[in-house]
Parts: C-alpha cells; structure tokens; sequence
C-alpha cells in the first residue's frame, strides 16, 4: 500500500486556482469552506500500519444486577460477572493475526477513543471478526466518521451508498481531517440496532497549534481533557439480540445511561491498560467486571488548571450534563469553534443540554480549593441518574477531585 | 456581506422588471400557479401574484402510504378543489406581500389555521383572536371555519422573511397529528434568491430543499377513522416522515405517480462547490411540527445555520453569527435554515490522483445500491445481483434523524426520517 502521493501539479492548480477564484467571486460563502479552499500542507502518516485497527465483533458487558429486569436483565447467557450483550469495536493494533481472531465475541464499551491530527493522514483499518453468539446472523459493519466535512461516501460508511466490510474481511478508511474538533464514529450498518448495541466511539482532531488546544484558537489551550461519551442501554433490545428476537424500536425505552460505557459508580473505576497475552484486554485494577469497559470518567485536576470536556451523545434521547459549582465555558459544539469572525458565541454554563448526534467542548478552570475537593457531573434528567430504576444514585454521572496541587500531568492522553 | 451596494440594487431592478412582466401577463383563471410537472427534487412552491397574493386550503379527508405497506387516514389542506395532498401545499410569497387565505372546511368538525411567527393576524377583516364558548372555555386557538363546509378567511401582511408553518389551530392535538399543517416560505423583499435580508444567506433557487418533520400515532388516526373517542395520554408516535413521506419514499420524486396524495420528496440534489460555476450553495429549511425533538443530521458535510424561526443569526450590529453544524436540533414547531455544499475536498481521480488505499476485490465486500465509486462521475461494475441504484457515478450521502429509533417505524427498521443527498458530477456529465 502506497501512501505518499506528492500533490501532482495539475491537483495544486485545480486547488489553488479555485482558491483565487473563490476569493474573488465569494459573495455568500463568508468563511465558509476556507480550509478546503486553502489547503494546508498535509503530513501524510509515515507507518505502513493504519492509525487505528478497529475490529467489529458482539461481547459481553457488566452493568449493575440490582434491580433485576425480568426476562431481560442480566441476561441469562451472559457469562459471569458479565450481564449485558452488545456489539462493539476493539482497536487490534498490535496484535498478531492469532491474538486477532481471539477477540471474537470481546468488544468493548464504548469504542477505543481515536485522536487524529489536523491536516494528517489518518487510516482507520476495519475488520468484521462476526458475531460469536449470532452466527446466524450474517451482519456487514462499517466505519462512519460522523461529522466529518466534505466525506467521499466510499470513506463515509453509510451503508448504502457505500461498501460495508462482511464477516471476515476487512476495508481501511482514509481520511484527511482538515478541521480540528470533537467528533464521533460508529457502525452505521442496521444502524438503529448496531448504534444502540454499542458500535460508537469518539474520534478528535487536535489543531495545528498544538496538543493542548481543542481549536485553532489560543483561547482553547487546555491543560487536561476528558471525553464524555453519552450512549443508553435498553435491556430488552439487548436481550433480544442474544436471543434471536427483535424488538419494535419503536417501544425504545432505555434502562441504562452510559458514561464512557459504564453507570455511575463504575465510571470512577480506573482505566484498563493494556491486553493480556491472549489480546483482550485487562481488566482495571480493582474492577474485574470492567473488563470490556475500559474507559473511565473520574476527572482529576490542580486548581487553576484548565481543564476541556469532551461530550458526545450518541444514544437516542436529549441529556442534560450538569456540573454545579463550576461554570463551564462552552467553546465549540458539533466541532465548530463558537466563533463566527470577530463574534464570539461562547458562553458560561452549569448545564450541557446534549442531543443525538451532537458534540459539544466545554472548558472549566479548576476552582482554588485548598484543600481536595470533590464535586459531581452528571445528568441533570433526573429520571436519567439510576440504574434500572433502582434506588440510590447511577447512571451519567462521575466526579470531578479538584485537589490544590499533586496531580500529575496528564500525559497519557484522554481520561487519564 | 460581500455583495456590492450595485449588485444589490441590480437584484432589485431584476425582480421589479419581472413582477412588472408578470403583472401585465393575463392571469390563468383565479387560481395559483402550480407548476403541471415539478422539478424533480426542491421545494414546490405554490405562488400567486404578489403583492396580494390569495391561496384557498381545503381541510378534508384522505389517506398516506407507509413504506410498511400500511395506510394512514389522515386529514390535510387540499389547494383549492384540488384532490388531497398531504402535507398542505408550501405556500411561498415575497416579504410585504398581503396574503390571504381562505380556509374550506369539509371536515366533520371546526377547524382553523394558525400562522407561528406572523403579526396581526385577521380573519374575516378582524384581528384574530382565541376562541371561548359561553362559559368562558378555551374551544380554539383562533376564530374557525365550521364543520362541514364552512369557511373563514385570513390574512396577514408577511413582514419577516424566512420559514414558516401554518397549522390547525383547534383541537391541535388531534387535529395537527391528524395532519393538517404546511410550510410557509416568506422570501426577501427583492432578493428572492435569500432566505434573510443578508446578502450572505444567498442560495441557489435551484437547489432549494424543504425537510418538514411529522410523526404519526397510528392509534389516533384509526380512531379518528373510526369516530372513536382517543385518550392523548396513551399518545405514542411510531411513524416519522418527512415532506409527508417515509423512507424511501422520501427520495422518490415530487409528484410521484405512485404517491398520489403525497407529492414533495425530500431529495437534495446538488453539484459539488465550484468558484466559477456552482458558487453558491444550497438551502434546506426544516421544520417540526411534531410533539418531539428531531436531531437531523445531514452526512457529507456540516451544514451552515443561518436562521431560526424566522430570525438570521445575526449579532445586534448585523454580525454574521451563523455556525457550521452537523447536527440540526429541530425542536417541536422550530423552523431552521441552513445553507449546505460539498466541496469535492481531495478531488480524487482515478487516473491522475488516486485515493491513497486499496479497495478490496468486489467478493470480499457488501454493495450499497446508491455506491458507484471511489471516484465522482464514474461508475464501477459491481457484483451481478446487487441491487444497483446509481446512475452515473454521482454521490449520495444520507441525512437522518439521529435518533435512530425515529428513522425505523411500528417495527420495521429504516422507513422513517431519512433521505439522501444526491452530489452529481461536475457539468457537463452523462447523468440523466
């Protein structure tokens, strides 16, 4: 596979030329397209690996067993001290082609955070591993960048007016992210079925200015960043795809609300690092129910430092994350800078109202405690903020321990 | 506003010269114009001569298509003594325009129209008021035409530019759900080609796209067929259209013989962004007149918001605050307006240019039928059998409401809010 392609004369002319020529005749383009019409130099990924190797395959997850939903939940073939089946994404680089064909039936919640970079090349290798408990089921998956400008629908994962990857085999993605920002991904394959089981992740673009700024802007230089990703689980849905049934999607009633593939207190669990000699994952210390769920939400900072959330929803209904205490500046939404020219449309909030489909960056300074402090996000959509309607307190919600200093630097990327 | 003051003003001669032509033409019968074959895609527009321009709605009976196969007894505004259609036709005139519209009703109970987001209502010559019985009860929004053939007539002077609804006023739980609503399109004193009184919200009046959001309780409308009584609080939507029709309907064409009552796709077909012959873009406007949020997201590129509820985003010293989105949050009776383009970004080419991986061999993927190829303008064979859509290697990205539970419906998957966006090659191409 080749991936070096200088620009070829003839592409700089059609480009460049239609640069001059836009400026001369834009009339209602404002800024509009400005970074497609003037392209920037492009790095093209120097590794002959893809960026990402995701793998789409089912699995099992745990979420709280108390209360219990009858028929549905746990899920009666769900294997100890699993309780729920999804489908879901892995990300198999690095593994061996033996470690890859092991993760059959070992997905994850959500999906591998994916961080690319502004004007470089960025692959994303899919591979459909099948479904383990759903042979029967002959499912295609596919990668859909959702937000991403200006897609080829080859590269854009819709499945009907592209090419979906069935069981076995395997099709990368190629994309040139010219604009930084807070996105997500996901399988659009059945889409209704596989977005909710569990096929959707994150992916963000980090400016050219530097790794500590979400935009090309100095006001959004950040010192910790942390994605929220927002997604539901309704039990009977689930059930049904263990158990050969369907449901009406339209009787969608969601018993779970997910941070991060987890409901509060798990979201404070630590990450999972690493995979064992098999390929799957590690379980997080301490937490070995989370094994398939290994991203964590606690948000950890020093006073002072600026700290951006990430939020993305990709469930079915409207959330209202709340952070009490600490204004948040919302600086972009469905990655856009809220800046038109010289207007700035930023604004302070408490409470991110959030819908499907939609990614909103947020950033807070952490207040001058002095000494360690601990304050809650979470839904705001009270009916949201359980477990299955189960007493006490879950769901969307995680905690953010503001402590006056020691907080390492956060170094190893997102939600660490 | 990069307009020019000239450019402007020549704007402004072009529609003066044109409605002075129009004027001096003789006016077919009374009635609007409608064209006999719409375009194929873009919004239908029904007209009459400004600046008073006169539009009679029939309220009546009728039934829609699911994609399901179902059938859904519906009630809707019918032009004139036309048959009916569903939604009511998209009523379009110019800011400053005088209009009137007379409201039948053949329906078995009293009806009316309200008109969100215009002043000063009147009906019957009267500034148009809430209805109460003798005993002080609430009975409409507004004055009605009554049951069974009776008539009212409003108007109102269109000050605002930008999208609108009209819809029922009375008994609006049932009656809106029921059907009975439509867009109304104010455009721009002279520049009938924006959406607002900015230069920068110019669009390509060939490319001018409506996505009218509905939803459907099945339950209600038999019941309604039935004269059955129906208790809102088991009120439960499981059909989701847009322009009246559900996937894929919804890409058929306007006036599709197979839609009889139907007639407005949802098809958005456009050519790529060029700076010398496809400079300026496309505009959607949506609407919901649902009970529900609907998060539209349109796949291929963000959209740009450029209004809302019949207000540019614009700052108090006319700053452009319009923001590229990928989401389109329609919330319950909001109008959005975006413009939108595809900028062919890479231009990948198969000969010169080639996209940077390889595509596996035909036997180890699965086939959209709306794929052609990498590459813009060419189609590439594909597995006999499939099922093949594309016609010359045009693109097509899809653009679906984002709760995914809303683009399936009374348990079938993929027959609601969805439609497609078609990008043909650049002109001159071997499409049809």
């Amino acid at each position: 596979m080749n991936k070096r392609f200088p620009i070829s004369r003839r592409h700089f002319l059609k480009v460049g030329g239609g640069a001059l020529a836009a400026t001369a005749g834009a009339r209602a383009l404002s800024n509009w397209g400005t970074n497609v019409l003037n392209p920037a130099a492009v790095v093209d990924a120097a590794a002959a690996v893809p960026d990402y190797h995701l793998g789409g395959t089912d699995g099992w997850i745990a979420l709280p067993t108390t209360p219990t939903i009858p028929t549905y939940h746990p899920d009666s073939l769900a294997p100890s001290p699993f309780t729920t089946y999804i489908f879901g994404f892995r990300n198999l680089n690095g593994l061996t082609d033996t470690q890859i064909a092991d993760q059959k039936n070992k997905a994850q919640a959500s999906a591998p955070i994916m961080v690319a970079t502004e004007n470089t090349d960025f692959l994303v290798k899919l591979t459909n591993l099948g479904l383990a408990l759903r042979p029967d089921l002959v499912d295609s998956h596919t990668m859909h960048w959702h937000g991403f400008r200006n897609a080829i629908p080859l590269f854009d994962g819709e499945p009907s007016s592209s090419l979906s990857v069935p069981i076995g085999r395997n099709l990368t993605y190629y994309f040139r992210p010219r604009n930084p920002g807070t996105y997500m991904y996901h399988c659009h394959f059945e889409d209704t079925e596989h977005v909710h089981m569990g096929m959707t992740g994150v992916v963000f673009v980090r400016p050219t200015i530097g790794p500590k700024f979400a935009y090309n802007d100095a006001s959004t230089a950040f010192d910790r960043e942390y994605v929220m990703f927002l997604s539901e689980v309704w039990a009977e849905a689930h059930w049904a795809d263990a158990h050969i049934q369907l449901p009406d999607w339209t009787d969608y009633k969601p018993d779970f609300w997910l941070l991060n593939g987890r409901v509060y207190p798990d979201t404070l669990a630590p990450n999972a690092i690493g995979n064992d000699a098999s390929g799957d994952l590690n379980a997080p210390a301490g937490s070995p129910h989370l094994q398939r769920q290994p991203i964590s939400s606690l948000v950890q900072a020093n006073a002072g430092e600026k700290v951006l959330l990430r939020f993305v929803n990709l469930g079915y209904q409207k959330q209202a994350m709340t952070l009490p205490g600490i204004k948040m500046n919302v600086i972009a939404k469905d990655a856009t800078l809220l800046k038109n020219g010289s207007a700035n449309m930023s604004y302070l909030t408490n409470t991110i109202s959030i819908g499907p489909g939609e990614s909103v960056d947020a950033i807070f300074t952490a207040p001058a405690v002095t000494s360690n402090t601990t304050y809650l996000l979470y839904n705001r959509e009270y009916d949201h903020l359980n477990n299955a309607g189960g007493v006490g307190y879950g769901g969307q919600m995680t905690e953010v321990r503001i402590r006056p200093s020691g907080v390492p630097a956060q170094t190893d990327g997102p939600n660490t | 506003m990069n307009q020019s003051f000239y450019k402007r003003i020549g704007w402004g001669m072009l529609l003066l010269l044109s409605m002075a032509l129009i004027a001096t033409l003789p006016r077919q019968n009374a009635s609007v114009a409608r064209a006999a074959a719409p375009a194929q895609s873009g919004i239908v527009c029904t007209t009459d001569a400004s600046p008073n321009p006169t539009f009679t709605l029939t309220a009546k009976t009728g039934y829609i298509g699911i994609p399901d196969g179902n059938t859904i007894f519906m009630w809707s505004y019918a032009l004139g003594n036309d048959d009916f259609q569903h939604p009511g036709p998209v009523l379009c005139v110019n800011q400053g325009d005088t209009v009137t519209i007379i409201l039948h009703n053949a329906l078995p109970q009293s009806t009316s129209i309200v008109f969100p987001g215009q002043e000063n209502v009147q009906a019957n010559g009267v500034l148009a008021q809430p209805q109460f019985d003798g005993t002080g009860t609430l009975t409409s929004l507004t004055n009605t035409a009554a049951a069974t053939n009776g008539s009212i007539t409003y108007s109102f002077v269109a000050t605002q530019p930008g999208t609108y609804l009209y819809e029922s006023g009375t008994e609006q739980a049932k009656q809106v759900q029921m059907g009975l609503f439509g867009a109304l399109i104010v455009r721009p004193a002279g520049h009938t080609d924006w959406v607002y009184n900015r230069a920068d919200t110019q669009f390509n009046p060939s490319t001018e796209f409506m996505v009218l959001l509905s939803e459907i309780d099945p339950l209600l409308h038999q019941a309604v067929e039935r004269n059955l009584n129906y208790n809102m609080n088991n009120y439960r939507a499981r059909y989701w259209l847009i322009n009246g029709r559900g996937f894929p309907d919804t890409i058929a064409p306007n006036g599709a013989a197979w839609l009889p009552s139907q007639p407005y796709g949802a098809l958005a077909h456009i050519h790529p962004y060029n700076p010398a012959t496809n400079p300026i873009p496309a505009v959607v406007r949506y609407l919901n007149v649902g009970t529900e949020d609907f998060p539209f997201h349109p796949h291929g590129n963000h959209s740009r918001v450029i209004g809302r509820d019949g207000q540019p985003w614009e700052g108090p010293s006319s700053e452009n605050l319009a923001q590229e989105k990928f989401s389109i949050p329609v919330g319950p009776g909001q109008t959005w307006d975006a413009t939108f383009s595809w900028y062919d970004a890479e231009n990948w080419d198969a000969s010169g240019h080639p996209i940077p991986v390889e595509v596996p061999r035909d036997q180890n993927l699965t086939f959209g039928p709306y794929y052609g190829s990498p590459y813009l303008g060419t189609l590439d064979s594909r597995p006999v059998g499939t099922d093949a859509q594309n016609q010359c290697g045009e693109y097509y990205h899809i653009a679906h409401n984002h709760n995914l539970t809303q683009i399936a419906g009374w348990g079938v998957t993929m027959i609601g809010q969805a439609t497609y966006t078609r990008i043909d090659p650049p002109l001159p191409n071997s499409c049809p």
